[in-house]
């Protein structure tokens, strides 16, 4: 599933990025890599940006759009 | 180049947004850079010397450059960071890089470190930025000191003590292990990246071996994976950061990024911080309105009759006395928006009005530099180079000007606090401050609203991406902010003492003279006098000229004058008010602007002259008009482009007159 879809308080894995590689880019240089653990902590209303806890450490923040093409498992399921 | 400043060693600082490298320049060079924790902020090199250069033998200087998270920029200002690094912005000859990395992002920092280590061995120092003495031990140094091959320095940026610290940095900045100065690799980038070094010769640095140009950002991506598998590996034996701080800032998420409360909290700090600088400054002012006006007391007496005491009494304390008493004003705001920044509220504030800038054509990113717009313009329009999509940046640029800076603050609170009647509403709200508050929320949707208006004509396009870092919730040092705060002030009174001071000689130059004939005068009750002596003055001609334009607004000649004076810059308006009231008191004693404003009565009605509908007309005519010379110019030299530069200037004198017209006859009517 994508990013947007994971509820807020969820924990889920990062698998890879769908198409946008400038996205990959950027997630890369933020220190992500595929199988890290990502953890919604908050979701803006009407479809604003989503922000995640990545890891134990840092938090970022990424539009609704691209969090789309996150894309995660849930926990436990991968 | 002065042969001072050649023996002088540059240093150039890298890292990533918020990992602390202003304040490092701040604590290596005691310099009052602006220190905040959002991206965006170092948006241009600033250069500092070392504080304690004299008492040593090597001179350095240290450059602050814009954060970068990788070597592929995607905006202006990451392109300036990473063009100084291979000689693209004049600082060829640059001896070290420091390169500061936050302990709370070790990993992603430290794959950077490899990437520029590969691209420059041996002039690479990494520091890392903890926040107390106990977290990064001496084994942590050394593992990464093994596996980066340079030397790696720990230091709270915030705590340090600044004059050991750069002791033992002059150690290191010293040792060289390899004598290697020229550039050993290639920065690759994709075609795209190219297009934010602005004012470069592409195709000479392309030959130049500077640049190497990959197909895809895949290419760079794997690269990125790699040294960050690397580093995790290597990181796997060293003790990491507990999860204290990133749970705390957890939690505090909770509350500000809560989807119900995250926009109420938003505007209730921007409410309590405008309100604030409008209460917390009464006290104060009333203290240094006490002292320009003993200022003017004590020389009253001393100074013979004639041209030059009233040089001195109306045209310089009236016209710059008129402007200094702003003063805690100013250094309020800036007190307040630096702890604002020092807390790491303001990436959470971009991320919750992303979503509202997007209707108006604009993202998240667009949020920093108009927050820094509430301070300058100046500032806000460079900051705009964080931008990556151009014709966003452009709308960003030009509406920019509309957010209300620190320079209408004279203007707000002389008119509010002197015309409209203080009021509590709703039990807990003051009407002066609400008025002071609506001005700040007018600008700020008119700017949406104009962004919009340009993303649908003009500026058409798509939004640039956004993906914005949250750094760690931090308890602002009233130090910084205080300090901050100082020397913002300190530049007031210096704008005062000099742009303002010469201005004010010459309005009153020109509102005294050309003199009238006395014969004229003779018989006259003093009060026409005075009335009949500046009117027949250059600066009453000039009034009379523009009178019938601004008849429809509800002003009149003496308003019209300090419109077209505070076209050079806003305070201006206040001084030229200052010297031409002060000119046209009629009684002796020593009185305020205010006073005399509220005392200005028309001689035939005997109701005043400047009423709650004129005042509200000058208001927003505040509100929306672009008076300020060098944002204009600031506007010139960063879009390279004169036509952008007088069309913001035109659309928002428009928009300036047609609101304030409306607005004198929606406030007439009711």
């Amino acid at each position: 599933m994508g990013l947007n879809e994971a509820n807020i308080g969820q924990e889920v894995v990062f698998e890879r990025i769908e198409q946008n590689t400038e996205l990959e880019l950027k997630l890369s240089s933020l220190g992500l890599l595929p199988g890290d653990q990502l953890i919604v902590t908050g979701k803006a209303p009407f479809k604003g940006p989503i922000s995640v806890k990545h890891g134990n450490q840092t938090f970022f923040a990424i539009r609704f759009t691209e969090a789309k093409s996150i894309l995660v498992s849930s926990r436990g399921l991968s | 180049m002065k042969p001072a400043e050649e023996s002088k060693l540059k240093v150039l600082l890298i890292g990533m947004p918020n990992a602390g490298k202003s304040t490092l320049f701040n604590l290596i060079t005691a310099g009052n850079r602006k220190v905040s924790n959002y991206s965006g902020i170092t948006v241009d090199s600033a250069v500092g010397e070392f504080q304690q250069n004299e008492n040593y033998l090597e001179k350095y200087e240290l450059v602050d450059l814009p954060g970068i998270y990788n070597l592929n920029p995607s905006s202006q200002d990451e392109a300036v960071a990473i063009g100084s690094l291979v000689g693209l912005f004049n600082q060829e000859n640059y001896h070290k890089v420091i390169l500061l990395v936050d302990w709370h992002r070790l990993e992603a920092s430290l794959s950077l470190c490899m990437a520029v280590n590969e691209l420059i061995p041996g002039r690479v120092i990494t520091i890392i930025n903890k926040d107390d003495d106990n977290e990064v031990g001496p084994e942590v140094r050394k593992t990464i000191e093994k596996h980066l091959s340079n030397p790696v320095l720990s230091l709270s940026a915030l705590k340090a003590d600044a004059q050991l610290f750069e002791k033992t940095l002059r150690d290191f900045l010293h040792y060289e292990p390899r004598d290697e100065k020229e550039l050993k690799g290639k920065i690759s980038l994709t075609q795209e990246a190219l297009q934010y070094f602005p004012h470069i010769d592409i195709e000479g640095a392309k030959e130049n071996g500077f640049f190497n140009i990959v197909s895809g950002h895949d290419v760079l991506g794997a690269k990125i994976n790699e040294n960050l598998k690397e580093v995790r590996a290597v990181l796997e034996e060293v003790k990491r950061p507990d999860g204290n701080l990133s749970s705390r800032s957890e939690k505090i998420d909770k509350v500000i990024l809560n989807p119900y409360l995250g926009g109420l909290i938003f505007v209730g700090i921007f409410y309590l911080i405008f309100s604030s600088i409008y209460t917390w400054a009464a006290p104060l002012m009333d203290f240094t309105e006490g002292l320009v006006l003993s200022f003017g007391e004590l020389f009253a007496p001393i100074l013979p009759e004639g041209a030059l005491k009233s040089l001195v009494i109306d045209g310089i304390i009236g016209g710059v006395g008129g402007v200094v008493v702003f003063l805690p004003q100013i250094m309020i705001l800036f007190f307040l928006l630096s702890l604002l920044e020092q807390s790491g509220y303001i990436s959470r504030a971009a991320v919750i009005t992303d979503r509202l800038m997007s209707i108006f054509g604009l993202g998240g990113k667009a949020f920093l530099p108009y927050m820094s717009g509430f301070a300058c313009a100046i500032p806000g329009i460079m900051a705009a180079r964080t931008i990556p999509n151009q014709r966003e940046r452009l709308a960003t640029i030009m509406t920019l000007p509309l957010i209300t800076c620190s320079a209408r603050l004279p203007v707000y609170i002389l008119l509010i606090g002197t015309f409209i009647p203080s009021k509590t509403i709703l039990g807990i709200f003051n009407s002066q401050a609400l008025a002071f508050f609506f001005l700040y929320f007018l600008g700020s949707i008119f700017a949406l609203v104009m962004a919009k208006l340009l993303r649908l004509t003009f500026f058409k396009g798509k939004t640039s991406s956004f993906i914005i870092d949250l750094p760690h919730y931090q308890g602002p040092s009233l130090k910084i902010a205080m300090r901050q705060s100082w020397s913002k002030g300190k530049s007031f009174l210096k704008k005062a003492g000099t742009i303002i001071l010469g201005l004010s000689i010459l309005i009153w130059f020109l509102s005294s003279y050309p003199k009238i004939d006395e014969e004229k005068l003779t018989g006259l009750p003093k009060q026409q006098r005075t009335a009949l002596i500046l009117e027949n003055s250059a600066l009453g001609t000039m009034g009379k000229v523009i009178e019938p334009v601004i008849k429809p607004l509800g002003m009149n000649w003496k308003i019209g004058v300090g419109l077209l004076i505070s076209f050079g810059a806003r305070e201006l308006f206040v001084s030229a008010l200052g010297t031409i009231y002060a000119l046209g008191d009629v009684d002796e004693t020593s009185s305020t602007l205010k006073e005399r404003l509220l005392s200005e009565v028309d001689p035939k009605t005997g109701s005043p002259i400047l009423d709650l509908a004129t005042v509200w007309a000058i208001l927003i005519f505040f509100v929306f008009s672009l008076q300020c010379t060098s944002t204009i110019a600031v506007i010139k030299k960063e879009t390279n482009s004169w036509k952008i530069a007088a069309a913001s200037f035109f659309y928002m004198l428009g928009l300036a007159y047609g609101m304030s017209l409306i607005t004198y006859n929606i406030v007439r009517w009711l």
